[in-house]
């Protein structure tokens, strides 16, 4: 049982005000965030690839990772892709308006098992939020690790987020940065083709290194096999899945791989884990 | 410990209850069997498993979670508070008093819903001996006693003339022991007062073991799944009328100024459930049969080490459809 949670109740988010708001692309927002309790704001704490459950008072809760790095925090973010009922709640909102948090919930990205290893980072579309928190975490520690390279693609240049980032990391020596879109436009200067193409064209060296993806399933599924075809083996390569979430708290029963709530015993596994999975459900 | 008490007394020591206690019956209402406050006249007899398992009197249908008043310059969040008053349920059936046991993990492990907690410790569990086996009920074959019950704080054996008590927790031997209406008993008289179930199987249907193993091992056969959900209409009823059923949804209510968060049931049943933005992973309704038939009979022995089924029944006669869950258990076992 968890002492700290005994006798509260379960289900009631704390109140953020909402500090800043970032567009990214045509249909994608960063949100800023602090908790209105100022206490929280110096108590809260969380490990990159945990999530939260997000309310629009009225309109619902949806679950997003936390976009922000655990080194950084004077404020919180999360990123949202307009798509349904509460993400199209959560567009309206701006500067100095108050919504509801939840969480931290659910495992994180492994870092003991990341340092003194080279690490690269595949992502694609708004799936670059839960390593985007990552990468931010491991440039600020950077002496832990090795070799970095990052790989992102979007469908176009005008769907790539966090450009802000990618010109950070782009212009910093410590980082190899590669950007590629499905379509390019005349201005486009990085690569065009779908990111496993492109991983397989730039082929980077499974030694001592650590892959972490994450993106749209079908991204996700053939990064996979892309990886292993360049000799990474499963215990090698880590992604963050996404399920329907409403609970987060391993109760309401929908995240359901065979046996495991990815709310509970995820979001991150290895493909290793993964492998084992009773269930293709996924 | 065993004790015993005559009908007259019992309504004596019932009414005693009142005083602190809601007592709640099984009773028939609109031709309908379902637990209901009692005026304790009579004593409940011949009754069948209620259509609306006692579940819901500890996780409803519909609980508000929280509420919100809100202006244009400020929100204020209030927490629902947790249920209180106590209450005693007369009548709780073996199966469905071990289906609140199975559901305590889930809702109280890790995160503690208050809520279930609450409607646990505040509810004095008086379970009672069937006399006939319910109709599509299995419970034997999920390894209940029909007629004995450790899920309970007292259970009552009715034999002609007296009740048969067996004291299970603490909570029930303070409380039957209270008074001077309830005599001593033994072990002895107790089992003696062991009945014949009206309508028993002479065999059981399956074992569940090999219902156990084999839902994992058909789980990638993917025809065996479409054949034996063919008939399944998504309409969900199996999982509302379940003793162990607990998926829920979280929906919002607003009004002019104020809202309330509610929890709900839901039901893995509707395509609905698992959808996503991009996709979903359960679209398909064989998908979302054996999900539910792998939740209750592998993930949650697997997670929980119980079977989340009580062969209580309810899903197989009320399906519209007749898909007897009876028959895929048997087929799974074979």
């Amino acid at each position: 049982m968890n002492e700290q949670v005994q006798g509260k109740n379960i289900y009631q988010p704390y109140l953020m005000e909402i500090i800043k708001v970032v567009p990214e692309t045509g249909d994608t927002k960063t949100f800023h965030i602090q908790f209105q309790e100022a206490s929280l704001r110096e108590s809260f704490s969380f490990v990159a690839g945990q999530f939260a459950e997000y309310s629009v008072f009225g309109e619902g809760e949806a679950t997003f990772c936390i976009s922000s790095s655990p080194t950084r925090m004077s404020h919180l973010e999360f990123s949202v892709k307009r798509v349904g009922r509460v993400t199209h709640a959560l567009h309206q909102l701006n500067e100095g308006d108050t919504i509801g948090f939840r969480g931290p919930y659910g495992n994180h990205f492994p870092l003991d098992k990341l340092k003194e290893k080279n690490l690269l980072f595949i992502g694609g579309g708004i799936g670059m939020a839960p390593l985007r928190s990552l990468i931010h975490n491991v440039v600020d520690t950077r002496a832990d690790y090795r070799e970095i390279t990052i790989l992102y693609g979007a469908r176009s240049p005008q769907d790539l987020c966090f450009q802000y980032d990618l010109e950070s990391w782009g212009g910093n020596p410590s980082l190899e940065m590669v950007t590629t879109v499905d379509v390019g436009d005349d201005n486009w200067k990085g690569k065009v083709g779908l990111v496993p193409m492109v991983l397989e064209e730039i082929k980077p060296s499974s030694k001592e290194t650590m892959a972490i993806t994450c993106g749209p399933p079908i991204m996700i599924r053939y990064t996979l096999k892309s990886l292993e075809k360049l000799g990474f083996t499963p215990s090698q390569v880590w992604t963050t899945l996404e399920m329907k979430m409403k609970c987060g708290l391993g109760k309401c029963g929908r995240c359901n791989i065979g046996p495991l709530y990815v709310c509970q015993d995820g979001p991150v596994f290895s493909l290793e884990e993964i492998k084992k999975f009773t269930s293709d459900e996924f | 410990m065993y004790l015993k008490i005559t009908p007259k007394k019992l309504i004596q020591w019932l009414d005693g209850l009142k005083a602190q206690a809601e007592v709640l019956t099984p009773a028939k209402v609109d031709g309908v069997w379902t637990y209901t406050l009692s005026d304790l006249q009579t004593l409940p007899q011949h009754y069948f498993n209620s259509r609306i398992s006692p579940k819901s009197l500890f996780f409803p249908s519909l609980q508000a979670l929280l509420g919100w008043r809100s202006s244009d310059s400020s929100l204020q969040l209030s927490s629902t508070p947790p249920p209180d008053g106590q209450r005693a349920i007369l009548g709780l059936r073996p199966c469905d008093a071990r289906a609140l046991r199975i559901l305590e993990p889930v809702f109280l492990k890790d995160y503690q819903d208050v809520f279930y907690s609450q409607n646990l410790l505040r509810t004095l569990l008086l379970g009672q001996a069937c006399q006939a086996q319910c109709e599509g009920s299995f419970c034997e074959e999920m390894g209940i006693d029909p007629q004995d019950s450790a899920d309970v704080d007292l259970f009552f054996r009715e034999i002609p003339g007296r009740y048969l008590v067996k004291v299970v927790t603490e909570k029930g031997k303070n409380l039957a022991g209270a008074g001077d209406l309830f005599e001593e008993s033994s072990e002895k008289e107790w089992n003696a007062g062991q009945r014949e179930i009206r309508g028993r199987r002479d065999k059981p249907l399956f074992d569940l073991e090999r219902v156990k193993a084999g839902a994992g091992e058909r789980f990638p056969d993917e025809d065996f799944w479409r054949r034996v959900s063919d008939k399944c209409i998504n309409c969900g009823v199996c999982t509302y009328l379940c003793p162990t059923c607990h998926c829920f949804d979280l929906c919002d209510l607003q009004m002019p100024g104020q809202g309330v968060r509610f929890r709900c049931f839901d039901s893995c049943a509707f395509p609905g459930f698992t959808k996503m933005a991009v996709h979903n992973p359960r679209e398909e309704k064989w998908r979302r049969y054996r999900q539910r038939v792998n939740h209750k009979f592998n993930f949650f022995y697997q997670n929980f080490q119980t079977v989340a089924c009580v062969g209580c029944g309810r899903c197989v006669i009320h399906c519209p459809v007749n898909l007897d869950l009876r028959e895929v258990l048997l087929a799974i076992a074979r």
